[in-house]
């Protein structure tokens, strides 16, 4: 194998001689210079692995050089050795101090100096694995990144289009992911007759893992409504779905409603999630949570839905989110929670963009300056007529 | 900071937890579960939740996990002393139907 580049740098003759003597006999390459000047321009040349550098130099002396070497990020890798006829701690100190890598005291035995070169390349060799390992973490780390990204873009798409409308329905939404990829998913579906399907959904976990069962928990809801108008089949068979497609630990909370223009009604099942709340036309404002008791989608096949209703009339709005957006610890371990939610919900501006814009804004302004920590999706339907 | 103890009580075992559970740290809870059950197949596996102060559903999924590999040795599962925050995940989701769930450690052993 060949082995590294030396530069040996020293104004008299015999030491560069001797050491080039050495080091070529022990299979090094060897390059000299007889100051810092000409060991600048060696190098603008080629590139040595290791400097061996007299302190005491004409031109440009070592620790000038030294520091030189050390101050430039294309050079300051190459390991450094400073030769100094001051012996001592202190002169060493000030060597180290100057960012020679290590130091040889003159007068030398040629066998010290080769015994140095040899531990520095170990150093060296070391060194240049490290870079490389890191090379490729990066780049490893650079294409999870993009691909990640790519995979966030992917599942903005299975988002409906929003500020958007389906029907009598005009939606809103914000959506936050926590990793820039998330486990929550919305819906909202025209239903033969003007009905309105509407589902949100909250997987457990974050990350990939939890976007593909979202991918997976978007197209079974989106199955299940051309096969029936009610809520709790499909919060059934979801769950059938979801039990049979993931792993143990992995299901997903979620409000599935069916509103029937017709009957003005919002028949809902609740698995597992925060209430959604009633806001109903008319003034002053007394919005309602739609609370409910149901199991979250995925623990077991045998576990039953209660299906629920509440009036959905023209001018009503419906909100809809995520634990995520209620469920931050402050410093003083108060949590939103979804009555703090409500709360906000009397004062709303009647425009539903700005609506839920000021609702977000409440919830984080309640956190501050604690950050929402999991993925955060609020969605506002305004029934029109 | 999660703390979790084990301990034996005749032929149930008692898993302790006190903390916030959270997606960092079930990994390092679903360990001990699994150790304990798949080691001493307890008849009764009682886990106290007294001083979890905070539960998300990555910690709501492992305690399903953990009823279903307890289901699957004949033994059962009780939880213990559910705090308020914690009382009310679980009635949100209706896993306190789901599981049996006890005011005390004591009553969760002697409910065997």
């Amino acid at each position: 194998m060949q082995k590294g580049l030396v530069l040996v740098v020293d104004d008299e003759a015999p030491i560069r001689d001797i050491l080039s003597f050495y080091l070529k006999r022990a299979g090094y390459q060897v390059l000299l210079a007889e100051n810092g000047r000409q060991a600048l321009e060696e190098m603008a040349k080629l590139q040595p692995d290791l400097i061996i550098s007299d302190l005491r130099m004409p031109e440009l002396a070592g620790d000038e050089f030294c520091q030189i070497v050390k101050g430039n990020p294309a050079t300051r890798d190459i390991y450094f050795v400073l030769v100094s006829a001051m012996d001592g701690s202190a002169s060493r100190i000030g060597g180290l101090n100057l960012g020679a890598d290590d130091m040889i005291a003159k007068p030398f035995h040629a066998q010290e100096v080769m015994a140095k070169v040899a531990s520095a390349f170990r150093i060296i060799e070391m060194q240049k694995e490290i870079k490389r390992q890191n090379q490729v973490l990066v780049r490893f780390q650079e294409r999870m990144t993009a691909e990640l990204n790519l995979a966030a873009k992917l599942q903005m798409g299975l988002l409906p289009e929003a500020p958007g409308e389906v029907s009598c329905v005009h939606y809103h939404h914000r959506y936050l992911p926590a990793e820039g990829i998330g486990g929550d998913i919305y819906s909202i579906l025209p239903m033969p007759g003007g009905g309105v399907a509407i589902m949100i959904a909250d997987v457990s976990g974050h990350g990939v893992t939890a976007a593909l069962i979202s991918a997976m928990v978007k197209t079974s809801f989106g199955n299940q409504i051309h096969l029936s108008d009610s809520p709790r089949i499909w919060a059934e068979r979801m769950n059938r779905d979801l039990v049979r497609s993931t792993l143990e630990e992995q299901f997903a909370t979620a409000f599935l409603a069916y509103l029937d223009p017709a009957s003005h009604q919002l028949r809902y099942v609740v698995a597992g999630h925060e209430p959604a709340f009633r806001i109903p036309a008319g003034t002053p404002k007394s919005p309602e949570a739609l609370h409910g008791k149901g199991f979250m989608l995925g623990i077991d096949e045998s576990l039953p839905f209660d299906e629920l209703s509440a009036p959905f009339e023209p001018g009503d709005r419906i909100i809809l989110y995520t634990d995520g957006l209620v469920e931050v610890e402050r410093e003083d371990r108060q949590f939103l929670g979804n009555d703090g939610l409500l709360g906000y919900c009397a004062d709303l501006p009647q425009d539903g963009e700005a609506a839920v814009g000021h609702l977000l804004e409440q919830a984080r302004a309640f956190h501050s300056p604690n950050p929402f920590v999991d993925d955060v999706t609020l969605v506002l339907l305004d029934r029109v007529r | 900071m999660l703390n979790i103890q084990t301990r034996q009580e005749g032929n149930a075992s008692v898993v302790t937890i006190q903390g916030k559970v959270n997606f960092e740290v079930t990994a390092q809870l679903r360990d001990v579960i699994r150790d304990t059950v798949t080691t001493l197949l307890p008849k009764l596996l009682v886990i106290n939740l007294e001083g979890v102060s905070f539960i998300d559903s990555s910690g709501l999924g492992l305690l399903v996990a953990a009823r279903n590999s307890v289901d699957k040795n004949s033994g059962k599962l009780h939880l213990c002393g559910l705090p308020p925050q914690v009382k009310k995940t679980f009635d949100q989701t209706n896993l306190t139907n789901y599981f049996s769930i006890f005011a005390t450690e004591q009553d969760a052993l002697r409910g065997a």
